[in-house]
C-alpha cells in the first residue's frame, strides 16, 4: 500500500496548494465526462484522480448513482463527471438513456474513455460511439498491466493515428499513468477543435446516406445542425431511433431520411440498426486486429480455473451457499458490537450528559425528555445503523469487485426467475433476514429498474432481527413445548408469501416489463482494500447525511407522539395510545382488538423490537417506573469517559472474536440483562391473560408481515428517489398482514382451536 | 438449431437473431451479431442460464433468450 502511494502522482495536497496559489483557477472550468463498460476499471480509476472529492448522489428522477468531484489540477478547476457504466449509448437502458442525454446536452469538453485493455474489442464498440459524438476523447487504456501479464502487445501509436484521440495506458488499481492521462485531457481541452477526433469512415454505403441526411437536416432543420453533432444525428436518423426521434419531432418533411436508406436497406436488409452496429464491431475488430499483437498459445486462465470450481454442476450451488453464508455472518457479526457499543453509549452517558446540561441551567422537564428520548435517541437511531451499512457495503463491494456477483447471478438465476426476480436478487433478500435495511440499500447491485423494485417490495416479507423479540416473547409465554417449530414456522411464511407476491406483482404491476439476463461474467480480480474502503464510505456518508436527516426527524415526531397532549400521565391518553384506541376495532376480527396491542404495533412502526418494549410500559406501568429509579444513581464523567473507551474496546475485541466464531474459531453467548428478565416475566404473566395461544400466533403473523419499520421506509425513498415504492410495500404489507392474520385466527377458530 | 440447444464445449457460427426490440439491441451491443463464433462453456448448476464466450469474453444469458439465436454447429 505504501509504496503505491508513494508512486502516487496526484497528490491530494497538491491539488489543495495550487487552488490557493492560483487565483485565476477561477476563470476557466474544464468539465471532464468519464465513460467507459462495466468492469472496466472506471470507478477504481474515478477514485485514484478525485480520491475523497467525489461527491455521490443520483442522477436527476432516477436510481442511478451519480459521482462528481471538483478540483484543481495546475491551475485549472475540473469537473469530473462519473457516467454510468454501459456497453453502448443505444437508448434502451436508463444507463445508457443518461450517459447520452448528458453527452449531447451538456458537451462536455473532453470524455476520457476508460477501455479494459484485456477485452479491447469489445470495448472499443463504445469507443466508436464515443467518437461519433465530435467531443474530444482520451482513451485511458486500463488494466494495462493484465493485458501485458497476458502477453498482449499494444501498437498505441497506431491507435492513436486511427481514431486521432489519445491513447494512454493505464493501471488504476496502482495509480500508474493517471499523471499522462491528465495531461492528455488537459491538451485536448486546451484545444477542442484540434482534438476532435476524426470522423469514422464505416464503410461507403453508410457514409453516402449519411451525407445525404446531413444535407437534408442542413437544409430543412438548420437549428437541429447546431444542437446535435451532425453526422451522429444523422446515423441515429437512419438506424430509426425512437428516443432521439421523439425528442427533436421533425414538424416537416423527413421524406429524406427514407430517400437515404431506402438504397442501404436494398443493399443490406431492412435492419439499419444491425447495419449499424456490425459496422461499429467490424471497426473496432479490425482496430484490435491492427494494433493488438495476441500471442499465439492462450494459457488456461485463473478464471478459468475458479470457475471450475465455482460455477461446478455439483460444486456451485454448496460453494454458493457457503459464501452467501459468510458474507451474512461477517455483514453482522462483525457490525453488531459496534452497533451495541453506540447504542449503550447514547443511551447511557449521552443521556445523562443531555440531562445535566439542561438540568444544570433549569430548562423544563419537557425539554429534557425531548432531548434525551426525542434528540439523542433519534441520533442513536441513525448512528446504530452506520456499522451494519458499512459493513454490507463493504462486502457487497467486494463481492462485485472481485467478480464473484456476476456467478452468484449465475447460479441462483433459475430458481429467483422463478418468481419474477434476477439471480442477484438472491442477496438482498438473504440480508433482509439480518436487518431489512441494509438489504434494501443491497437493491443496488441489481441494474436493472424492473428487477430492483420488484427485490426491494420482497425484501421486508424476510423477518428481520428485529422481530425475533416479539417472536420469542410469545413463543415463550404460550408456544414453550414447540418454541423452534413455532419460530421456524414464522419465517418459513415469510418467504412463502414472498414467492406468492412475487408471482402477483410479475404478472400485474411488473406486467409487460420484459426481464433480461445478458450479464458478462468478468474475470476474477483482487479489489484494492483503498477501493473497498473509499467506495464504502461514500455510501455510508451517504447513508448518514441523506437517510440520517429523516430519521432523526420522524423520531422527533415520533416523541410527540408518545408525550402529547402536555402532561399526559398515562400512555392511553397519548396521543399513541388514542391512536391504538382508534384502530384497535380494526383488530378485533384478528382476535387482538385491544388498545394495548394496537398501540404497540403502531410504536412498531420505529422498530419492530419496540413492540415488546411498549407492551412492557402499557401493561407494566408501575413496574416500569421503578425501573428508571434505579437509573438515577449516575456515574461521574470520568467514569462515563472511561465505560466509553473500555466498552468501545470490548466492541471491537468482540468484533473480532464474532468474525472468528464465523470460522468456527470460538463462540460466545448471548447475555440476557437481569433487570430485563425480571421486566419481563411480569410482561409475560400480563400477555398470557391478555392472549389465547390462536391470537398470540396470528399477533406474531401480523408482526411480521405488516409494514416495514421506518428506516426501511426511509431507505426505499432514499434508494428509489420516490415515495412510490414505498407507497406500494406500505398497502400491500399492510393488508397481506390483515388478511393473513384474519385467516389464521378465524381459520383456527373455527377449527376448533381457540 | 439454436443457441440453448448447445452441449458445453460445442461452437458455432451465428445464423440468424430472431430477438426484437430491447432484447435484439442488448444482444447486439454485447457483440452477439450475425457471423460471430460462439462457444458454449458452462450450464448453471440448475440447468439454466447458460455461459458462453463470444469476443474473447465470457457471457451469460438465459436459455429463453438464446433460443432465440439460430446458430450452425461448427466441427
Amino acid at each position: 500500500m505504501r509504496a503505491e502511494t508513494d508512486d502516487l502522482r496526484f497528490k491530494i495536497s497538491d491539488f489543495k496548494k495550487s487552488e490557493i496559489a492560483n487565483p485565476q483557477s477561477e476563470i476557466r472550468t474544464i468539465t471532464v465526462a468519464v465513460a467507459g463498460n462495466p468492469n472496466s476499471g472506471k470507478s477504481t480509476l474515478i477514485n485514484a484522480i478525485a480520491g475523497t472529492r467525489l461527491n455521490v448522489g443520483n442522477w436527476p428522477g432516477v436510481t442511478v448513482e451519480k459521482k462528481t468531484a471538483i478540483f484543481d489540477y495546475e491551475g485549472v478547476k475540473i469537473k469530473l463527471v462519473d457516467l454510468p457504466g454501459t456497453y453502448s449509448l443505444s437508448p434502451y437502458s436508463q444507463e445508457e438513456i443518461i450517459a447520452r442525454d448528458y453527452l449531447i446536452q451538456e458537451k462536455p469538453d473532453v470524455i476520457i474513455d476508460v477501455v479494459d485493455s484485456t477485452n479491447l474489442e469489445r470495448n472499443l464498440y463504445l469507443t466508436m460511439q464515443l467518437l461519433e459524438l465530435g467531443i474530444p476523447v482520451v482513451i485511458a487504456l486500463n488494466i494495462y498491466d493484465e493485458a501485458e501479464k497476458k502477453g498482449f502487445k499494444f501498437n498505441t501509436k497506431l491507435i492513436e493515428q486511427m481514431l486521432g484521440v489519445k491513447a494512454i495506458p493505464t493501471i488504476s488499481t496502482k495509480n500508474k499513468g493517471l499523471d499522462v492521462l491528465m495531461k492528455a485531457v488537459m491538451e485536448a481541452a486546451s484545444d477542442t477543435a484540434q482534438h476532435t477526433p476524426k470522423s469514422i469512415n464505416y464503410g461507403e454505403d453508410i457514409e453516402s446516406a449519411a451525407f445525404v441526411v446531413e444535407s437534408g437536416i442542413r437544409n430543412l432543420y438548420p437549428t437541429l445542425a447546431n444542437r446535435y453533432p451532425l453526422r451522429w444525428l444523422a446515423y441515429k436518423l437512419m438506424e430509426g431511433d425512437e428516443h432521439i426521434s421523439k425528442e427533436i419531432n421533425l414538424s416537416g418533411d423527413g421524406t429524406f431520411i427514407e430517400d437515404a436508406v431506402r438504397h442501404l436497406k436494398l443493399a443490406h436488409g431492412s435492419d439499419i440498426e444491425s447495419l449499424m452496429a456490425d459496422a461499429r464491431y467490424a471497426k473496432a475488430a479490425g482496430l484490435a486486429r491492427e494494433a493488438l499483437t495476441k500471442p499465439d498459445t492462450r494459457k488456461i486462465e485463473l478464471t478459468e480455473k475458479i470457475d471450475r470450481l465455482v460455477l461446478n454442476r455439483f460444486l456451485g450451488i454448496p460453494i454458493f451457499l457457503a459464501a452467501m453464508w459468510l458474507v451474512f455472518k461477517l455483514t453482522f457479526d462483525f457490525s453488531k458490537p459496534f452497533s451495541d457499543w453506540i447504542d449503550e453509549m447514547i443511551n447511557g452517558p449521552f443521556k445523562r450528559w443531555g440531562e445535566a446540561l439542561l438540568g444544570f441551567v433549569n430548562a423544563p422537564s419537557w425539554t429534557v425528555s425531548l432531548l434525551t428520548e426525542g434528540v439523542i435517541a433519534g441520533v442513536g437511531f441513525v448512528l446504530v445503523f452506520v456499522p451494519v451499512i458499512f459493513a454490507m457495503m463493504f462486502f457487497i463491494t467486494f463481492l462485485e469487485g472481485s467478480g464473484y456477483m456476476a456467478r452468484a447471478a449465475f447460479v441462483m438465476d433459475r430458481m429467483m426467475h422463478a418468481i419474477g426476480l434476477h439471480g442477484k436478487s438472491f442477496i438482498p433478500m438473504l440480508l433482509g433476514f439480518g436487518c431489512n435495511v441494509p438489504a434494501i440499500y443491497a437493491t443496488r447491485t441489481l441494474e436493472n429498474p424492473r428487477d430492483k423494485a420488484l427485490t426491494a417490495l420482497l425484501v421486508p416479507l424476510m423477518s428481520c432481527g428485529a422481530r425475533l423479540p416479539v417472536y420469542v416473547l410469545f413463543v415463550g409465554v404460550f408456544f414453550a413445548d414447540h418454541g423452534g417449530t413455532v419460530l421456524w414456522s414464522l419465517y418459513v411464511l415469510g418467504i412463502a408469501l414472498a414467492v406468492v407476491m412475487g408471482m402477483v406483482f410479475k404478472r400485474t404491476l411488473f406486467k409487460g416489463e420484459p426481464p433480461m439476463f445478458i450479464m458478462e461474467l468478468p474475470p476474477y480480480r483482487m479489489p484494492s482494500l483503498k477501493n473497498l474502503l473509499i467506495h464504502t464510505w461514500e455510501k455510508g456518508k451517504h447513508f448518514l447525511i441523506k437517510a440520517g436527516t429523516y430519521i432523526l426527524a420522524v423520531s422527533i415526531l415520533i416523541w410527540f407522539l408518545l408525550n402529547l397532549p402536555w402532561g399526559v400521565e398515562h400512555k392511553k391518553d397519548s396521543y399513541l395510545g388514542r391512536m391504538g384506541q382508534v384502530i384497535a376495532p380494526a383488530f378485533e376480527p384478528l382476535g387482538f382488538g385491544n388498545w394495548e396491542a394496537a398501540s404497540s404495533l403502531v410504536s412498531g412502526l420505529i422498530a419492530k423490537e419496540i413492540v415488546v418494549g411498549t407492551m412492557g410500559e402499557i401493561y407494566v406501568e408501575k413496574k416500569g417506573e421503578g425501573a428508571e429509579d434505579e437509573k438515577k444513581e449516575s456515574p461521574t464523567f470520568i467514569e462515563d469517559i472511561k465505560e466509553i473507551g473500555t466498552s468501545f474496546a470490548t466492541a471491537v475485541k468482540d468484533s473480532f472474536v464474532n468474525v472468528f466464531s464465523t470460522f468456527g474459531f470460538a463462540s460466545i453467548s448471548a447475555d440476557e440483562e437481569e433487570e430485563d428478565k425480571e421486566k419481563g416475566s411480569t410482561l409475560k404473566d400480563v400477555i398470557s391473560t391478555q392472549f389465547t395461544p390462536l391470537s398470540a400466533y396470528a399477533f406474531i403473523a401480523f408482526v411480521l408481515l405488516y409494514m416495514p419499520c421506518f428506516v426501511v421506509a426511509i431507505a426505499m425513498k432514499h434508494e428509489f428517489g420516490t415515495w412510490k415504492w414505498f407507497g406500494i410495500a406500505f398497502a400491500y404489507q399492510m393488508a397481506l398482514a390483515w388478511v393473513v392474520a384474519l385467516v389464521i385466527y378465524q381459520g383456527g377458530k373455527a377449527l376448533g382451536l381457540g | 438449431m439454436n443457441l440453448a440447444m448447445l452441449k458445453p464445449g460445442e461452437q458455432a457460427k451465428i445464423k440468424k437473431i430472431g430477438a426484437l426490440g430491447p432484447l435484439k439491441r442488448r444482444l447486439m451491443d454485447m457483440g452477439v451479431l450475425v457471423g460471430e463464433k460462439v462457444k458454449v462453456e458452462k450450464i448453471a448448476p440448475l440447468g439454466d442460464p447458460i455461459e458462453v464466450t463470444i469476443k474473447n469474453y465470457n457471457l451469460s444469458l438465459r436459455k429463453k433468450e438464446a433460443e432465440g439465436i439460430e446458430v450452425e454447429v461448427e466441427r
